[in-house]
């Protein structure tokens, strides 16, 4: 009796291990990772928002509104510097990726944005 | 095939319509459900080829849409980037290449509008709004951002403008890549669509294929029904002529020869001979060709030959003969488009001297030496009106012979269609064996020779030739 209660604790912490991992699997960045900021679109310069939910809603807004919305950001020439510091996941749904991208929190560490925090595409960032 | 009537007329000659239609709507039926098959399988496979073609016609349209998609991609970022060019060296190189982009730009545009505009919706709709945008955008930022930079060159973009500039860029490669998933799908659905086409052309074809097999096993079956049916047809009638038709009996002073070819290997036909004898010195000789074939004729000729017989029996006299079983006839038979030629002869077998009449059958002839005469009708054809018969006589003497046959002779034709004729049947006859069954054989021989080896019609032929005439007297 007692070793099947050992068998069956043993078989929720492996899933839980397993389950643990998957989660956390889609941002590919690390907290205080140096990394370059650089477009994936063929403008190389990348656009810091001032809140992730508005660079979800950039992404799936019509042209009149996202023309409204880039008030909300600064651009950010590419190659400009930045440290991660969080990653939402899966977090900005559109038609440019075959799945969702990551919402990524920078601070700017070089350029005239220097020492400015916001959020960046997952995959305008470069580690 | 039917028989005696409980009130003593024969029914047979009306042939029932049941019998023979059915096997005609049956054999009709059949036909017209294979041939309604055929065109439907052909029309079938003509559609399906139509749309097969249809469908690779719009796939290779979308095809080229989407090479023509990327194209046009490249130019937008070329005039975006001669732009930026411009604008960091103002050298006007770059305002060529703008202008240029711009142009190939519109061209493209156009061409790729004239591809979907051929696509049926809702595909077609969807696609064109999504280029719709996609040149409306554009046309925005040459306008906000492409003009203003070429008027002013030394002007840098504001951070807003950049921004913008940004925005239509980003806009733009969205709707691209929206356009792109877009054909890429119509694509796939058009794969699919004729996928779907070829799997259901095979499972039609294997449908005709049972259809076309039932169908012809079907008509294979009641082919050989048919045949069946025909052939028992046939071995009944063959079974009733031997047993009732055609017999040559022997006659005193005199050699008879006798000869009955049925034209048709499935029907038999409607002629009948007979020689019977009445008495010690005398004898019945009967022709006769009854319109029509089949089981119908075979049992009136066994009708015709037994009634006449009894009628010989009691009258002596040929044309009182004819006239009474006309009578009969007329009575007898339901059947009113079925009439009868007929020859009959009363026979003295010492002195040979023949009284005869003839209902309408002119194929009697007398040969002397080589020289042959042919015996006149003396009456009409039975079973059409009642009129008298009017009974002559000849006198046959050792030698001569009596010829009597059906137009199976007269009416033998050539491959050309040539008939013998009655002068042709004389020639035959005067050119023949004077021996009786050669004569009638050599005569089969020559007929089936003109026909081509085969005989169009049925053919009996009798012939008598006295041994020895002696000095009798006439019996009335």
């Amino acid at each position: 009796m007692r070793s099947a209660r050992w068998l069956a604790l043993g078989a929720a912490f492996a899933l839980y291990l397993s389950a643990a991992p998957a989660a956390q699997a889609d941002c590919n960045l690390r907290t205080h990772q140096h990394v370059v900021l650089y477009s994936s679109t063929e403008d190389p310069d990348v656009l810091l928002w001032d809140s992730r939910f508005r660079l979800r809603a950039y992404h799936a807004a019509t042209f009149d509104e996202a023309q409204e919305l880039v008030r909300h950001a600064r651009l950010a020439p590419g190659g400009t510097h930045a440290v991660v510091e969080s990653c939402v996941p899966d977090f900005v749904d559109s038609p440019l990726f075959e799945r969702p991208a990551d919402a990524v929190g920078v601070l700017i560490v070089s350029g005239k944005y220097s020492g400015q925090r916001g959020w960046v595409l997952g995959p305008d960032v470069r580690p | 095939m039917g028989g005696l009537c409980s009130e003593g007329r024969i029914a047979t000659p009306r042939r029932s319509p049941g019998v023979p239609l059915t096997r005609i709507t049956g054999t009709l039926l059949l036909t017209a459900f294979l041939v309604l098959a055929l065109v439907f399988a052909v029309q079938g496979a003509f559609q399906t080829r139509a749309r097969i073609a249809d469908t690779f016609d719009r796939q290779s349209q979308i095809q080229a849409a989407q090479l023509e998609l990327e194209e046009l991609l490249r130019l937008q970022i070329d005039e975006e980037n001669s732009l930026r060019g411009y604008a960091l060296t103002h050298d006007p190189f770059y305002v060529g290449r703008y202008r240029a982009s711009t142009q190939d730009f519109d061209t493209k545009e156009s061409a790729i509008r004239t591809m979907l505009v051929s696509q049926s919706p809702p595909h077609g709709l969807a696609l064109l709004a999504l280029l719709d945008e996609y040149d409306r955008i554009q046309v925005e930022w040459r306008r906000d951002i492409a003009v203003p930079v070429l008027a002013h060159p030394n002007q840098p973009l504001s951070e807003f403008e950049r921004r913008t500039d940004k925005a239509f860029s980003d806009y733009e490669t969205r709707t691209v890549a929206q356009l792109r998933d877009q054909l890429a799908g119509v694509n796939a659905d058009l794969a699919r669509s004729t996928q779907t086409q070829l799997d259901r052309t095979s499972y039609v074809r294997a449908f005709w294929l049972l259809v076309f097999g039932l169908l012809a096993i079907i008509f294979n079956a009641y082919s050989s029904r048919l045949g069946r049916e025909l052939e028992q047809e046939r071995t009944t009638t063959e079974v009733l002529q031997r047993a009732f038709l055609s017999e040559a009996m022997p006659l005193p002073n005199a050699e008879i020869g006798a000869a009955y070819q049925s034209g048709s290997e499935l029907a038999v036909g409607g002629d009948v001979f007979d020689v019977y004898r009445l008495s010690d010195d005398l004898a019945l000789l009967l022709i006769a060709d009854v319109s029509g074939k089949g089981v119908d004729a075979a049992v009136l000729t066994a009708f015709i030959k037994f009634t006449i017989r009894g009628i010989a029996l009691r009258r002596r006299d040929p044309g009182a003969i004819l006239a009474e079983f006309n009578t009969a006839f007329a009575q007898t038979v339901e059947n009113p488009y079925l009439f009868v030629s007929m020859f009959v002869a009363i026979v003295n077998t010492r002195n040979f001297h023949v009284r005869y009449a003839s209902a309408g059958h002119d194929s009697a002839f007398v040969r002397r030496s080589h020289e042959v005469q042919q015996l006149a009708v003396t009456g009409p054809v039975l079973g059409v009106m009642e009129e008298p018969f009017e009974t002559k006589q000849i006198n046959l003497n050792a030698g001569d012979v009596l010829v009597l046959a059906t137009d199976g002779l007269t009416e033998a034709r050539d491959r050309s269609g040539k008939m013998v004729g009655e002068e042709g049947a004389i020639a035959l006859i005067a050119q023949a064996d004077p021996a009786p069954q050669r004569l009638v054989d050599e005569l089969v021989a020559k007929v089936k020779a003109i026909g081509g080896n085969r005989l169009r019609d049925d053919l009996a032929l009798l012939a008598l030739r006295p041994t020895s005439v002696g000095i009798g007297f006439d019996d009335a």
